[in-house]
């Protein structure tokens, strides 16, 4: 008997802020964004609330302009770890680039913290859209986008082929005979491709989860692409219920096409509830979150798909400037929707600036309007879950406190922990190793032929 | 006289343990190289014992004839990391090789377990000897031994660069005027040398105590002057009183010509005591260790510093094969050192084998008789303190709760943590950054 489709639920954690306005709150005190106390108590909320997942996320550049959670944070696979060590349950997602990494670095790191961790890591799946990342690492230009998504697919290929190195029985340690590992279950990988070369084996084995989850946050075709042949899960960004509805459909699809089940990519829109006793007290905290923003913050956070434009030297009333090809290396989704929303609309740069910094909200309002809309797009097929993108301590204790009980009373959502690991909390198939999986499939063969 | 300074203690936590058969041991936990509550509690053993630090040494290339815990094993960083947050006081020391990682990535993850542990980072500098490791990293070659330290010199000033990029009050935090960094206490590193170019600025910024302690362990002539110039603590190997003693004064020696103090560098000599009730007991516990290993199993351990040289081929009871110049491009000290042993001494290749494997050390026997090589060692400098490894399950416990009462009884060892910081509590001056240094001038 199938188990009721449940909503699952992730949450960022994003210290002092990735918007220009957030830090300005009087509770923060600035430096959140490298206090492990911050991440470890957003992250033990969220499993007292019984969430999937804690979500970094992460890029490599910086300049003055950036937000201060960019500036100065925590990397990914430290403070997971550190997490990991304080948690029990809760999955733990890192943001990695394949752009500027060596895949034996990552699938290792990857693996160790799923070891350490019992088997709840993930890795969400990046190729760096900030083009001046480059400069950081040796190169004068950033890959083009293109060539990007190769890299990136060969890396995740590499990364995963590393991850089975080990098969699941290898290590016999019997004391009695000796035997420490069978020889003929660890296997070098002999990787051959346009951008890497890699022997192994990886120098560790896999964890009770087999792999991390694997996460992919690209709009783009080629980022769809990717995620629909190899990722587990998807952090959507879409600012309408049709466009979310019409992602998933499309990434659902790809993925069959690829002779994957619909139902093992599961796609996660980012959403930033608010919530209040009333709706208008609701919309007015959002009003007064968003109006703490100045047009000169606008305007950089507007920028930064399009790598740091400097878009003060146009005039602010004018026509959003005609940009050309920028962007399309960067953010391509992005600076591509900002590009057509501006011009559908007739929009002057200010009004685009103050648009983007402050997108509609769709989930503004009583925990039971929103706890309405969760499921609305959940049942619509508009999202398998949702990542809780909240900068404001109290809103994403009043969503903890107030909504998520809502949705458990509902049936929608869990109250306990069902697995010890990320993927049997996903509802995800364990993956096997395709070493075992070669030598049954031979086995079997070889049996028939008798 | 005897030296005022208190002796520096590390605990080297290393899973299963550094032989091809400690795991055989009845008392070994079979899967202690990935058991995180294993790692959590030695670590948890040296902090109650105030230890300095503890040690994750590593390495990133294996083969069907790499040992137990080089075969499966946490990274260093993640593991780290995970200590860090059940910890409060001892330094958490991680080796990272120059040769196979971006300088920013590196100088970010040190960084972030630095901030995520209040100031309690190290990073043990490598440069990779196993030459199958280029494979694994889409390169064909090995470097050769020199160009490796130049790299690695390159490579730490690139990283000591971009961990001063935010000068120590560059967050001004004025919500009133919004005015969340002083952009001119922000600064691009804008580095082009021989082997990297990197812009920066890093994306993160200085710890309580600055900068991670820097760790080195070379024995080679590159490596003696690489630990001189840049090095606070250095590992090695302790062969003989007589042997540290030379090393200690030698790199001291170097330290002062490139213009250091004596007492910024610390030379740290690994051990793995054996500590009984009696001589009789130590004794006992060593000949237990040597009991699980095979000569078969000690021949390929010893082709790890030889390029793994396949010995077998060879008469195990034939004087030692002459192997010409193999070793010379990787573990240079290592192999130079067994082949001298085995022409000294004239031993047989099981014989070499077997030493190779389970080397005895100097440190076995009474819990008094320990106490004295270690005070004896630091008096003679021949040390700075120690990197102490398990040796059998459970002796970095009972050097702990027997070894160390001694010491501190003697006035050679700390009662409680001086500092919050690990270079507080080593005597390590904060280094100032460069931008205010600058300034100042």
């Amino acid at each position: 008997m199938a188990k009721k489709r449940q909503i699952k639920l992730g949450a960022t954690i994003t210290g002092a802020g990735t918007s220009h306005n957030t830090w300005k709150r009087p509770e923060i005190k600035g430096n959140e964004s490298v206090d492990f106390e911050y991440y470890k108590n957003k992250a033990l909320q969220a499993e007292a609330g019984k969430f999937d997942f804690v979500f970094i996320v992460d890029s490599p550049y910086i300049t003055a302009n950036s937000a201060p959670h960019f500036l100065n944070r925590l990397e990914p696979l430290t403070v997971l770890s550190a997490i990991g060590s304080v948690t029990e349950k809760i999955g733990l997602v890192g943001t990695v680039t394949t752009s500027y990494t060596e895949p034996y670095n990552v699938a290792r790191q990857f693996a160790s913290l799923d070891h350490l961790s019992g088997g709840r890591a993930g890795w969400n799946v990046v190729t760096t859209g900030l083009e001046g990342a480059a400069a950081n690492y040796g190169r004068s230009e950033h890959y083009e986008h293109s060539v990007r998504y190769r890299r990136a697919a060969e890396h995740v290929a590499v990364v995963k082929g590393l991850w089975d190195s080990w098969e699941d029985d290898a290590l016999v340690r019997n004391k009695e005979t000796g035997q420490f590992f069978d020889e003929t279950k660890l296997h070098e990988l002999n990787f051959k491709g346009e951008f890497f070369s890699v022997k192994g084996p990886l120098n560790i084995s896999r964890s009770r989860q087999g792999h991390p989850v694997l996460f992919q946050a690209g709009g783009s075709d080629s980022g769809r692409d990717l995620a629909a042949r190899s990722a587990d899960a998807i952090f959507a960004r879409s600012s309408s219920l049709e466009e979310a509805k019409a992602f998933y459909r499309d990434v659902k699809q790809r993925a069959e096409r690829y002779g994957r089940r619909g139902d093992q990519i599961l796609i996660f829109p980012g959403i930033s509830p608010i919530v209040a006793d009333t709706e208008e007290e609701a919309i007015a905290r959002h009003e007064e979150h968003a109006g703490k923003l100045t047009i000169e913050e606008a305007l950089v956070e507007l920028s930064r798909p399009f790598s740091y434009y400097d878009f003060s030297k146009h005039d602010l009333d004018a026509p959003f400037p005609d940009l050309g090809d920028l962007g399309s290396n960067a953010y391509r989704t992005a600076a591509e929707r900002i590009k057509r929303t501006a011009r559908e609309n007739n929009l002057t740069l200010r009004e685009t600036a103050l648009l983007f910094a402050r997108p509609k909200n769709h989930f503004v309002g009583t925990p039971e309007q929103i706890a309405d809309r969760l499921q609305l797009w959940f049942e619509e097929e508009a999202a398998d879950g949702f990542i809780i993108y909240s900068e404001v301590s109290e809103w994403f204790t009043e969503f903890v406190n107030k909504v998520v009980p809502i949705l458990q009373k509902r049936g929608l959502f869990r109250t306990e922990y069902e697995s010890d690991t990320f993927r049997g909390n996903l509802g995800l198939e364990f993956p096997e190793n395709i070493h075992t999986k070669r030598r049954k499939a031979l086995a079997e063969k070889e049996g028939a032929k008798v | 006289m005897g030296s005022a300074k208190p002796i520096k203690l590390g605990a080297w936590i290393h899973g299963v343990g550094a032989g091809w058969e400690d795991w055989r041991h009845p008392d070994a936990l079979t899967d202690a190289s990935t058991n995180v509550h294993f790692y959590k509690k030695q670590a948890q053993i040296a902090e109650a014992a105030k230890f300095d630090f503890v040690f994750i040494a590593d390495s990133m290339y294996i083969d069907k004839n790499s040992s137990p815990h080089y075969l499966n094993r946490f990274e260093p960083l993640t593991i780290l990391s995970a200590i860090a947050a059940v910890t409060k006081h001892v330094g958490l020391v991680a080796t990272a090789t120059v040769t196979y990682s971006e300088p920013f990535n590196l100088a970010r993850q040190l960084a972030s377990l630095d901030h995520i542990s209040k100031g309690r980072a190290g990073w043990n500098v490598v440069t990779s000897w196993l030459s199958g490791t280029a494979e694994n990293f889409s390169r064909r070659e090995h470097l050769n031994h020199d160009t490796r330290y130049r790299l690695a010199q390159e490579f730490l000033d690139v990283v000591k660069g971009l961990w001063d990029s935010y000068e120590d009050d560059a967050f001004i935090v004025d919500k009133a005027n919004g005015r969340f960094l002083d952009p001119s206490k922000l600064h691009e590193l804008n580095h082009k040398g021989e082997f990297l170019s990197v812009k920066g600025p890093l994306n993160i910024a200085r710890s309580p105590q600055g900068h991670p302690v820097i760790f080195q362990a070379g024995a080679s002539e590159n490596g003696r002057n690489f630990a001189a110039r840049n090095a606070e603590a250095i590992f090695v190997h302790y062969s003989s009183l007589e042997e540290n003693r030379a090393y200690y004064s030698d790199v001291k020696r170097r330290a002062v010509q490139f213009g250091r103090s004596e007492d910024e560098i610390f030379i740290l000599p690994g051990i793995s005591p054996i500590v009984g009730r009696t001589q009789e007991e130590a004794e006992a516990k060593y000949r237990q260790k040597l009991s699980l290993v095979s000569v078969e199993k000690a021949v390929v351990a010893l082709s790890r510093p030889f390029d793994h040289y396949d010995f077998t081929k060879h008469n195990l009871d034939d004087p030692f094969p002459d192997l010409g110049e193999l070793g010379y491009h990787s573990h240079r000290s290592s192999a130079e050192k067994i082949k001298e042993m085995a022409r000294k001494e004239n031993l047989t290749l099981r014989e070499v084998a077997l030493r190779h494997a389970t080397p005895r050390g100097d440190f076995v026997g009474t819990a008094e008789e320990v106490a004295d090589r270690i005070q004896e060692a630091v008096e003679k400098r021949a040390a700075d303190g120690f990197i102490v490894g398990e040796s059998l399950p459970g002796e970095l416990e009972n050097f702990t709760k027997q070894v160390v009462p001694i010491l501190r009884e003697r006035g050679l060892f700390r009662e409680e943590y001086e500092h919050d910081t690990f270079r507080g509590n080593l005597g390590l001056k904060k280094p100032v950054n460069r931008y205010t240094a600058q300034l100042t001038v």
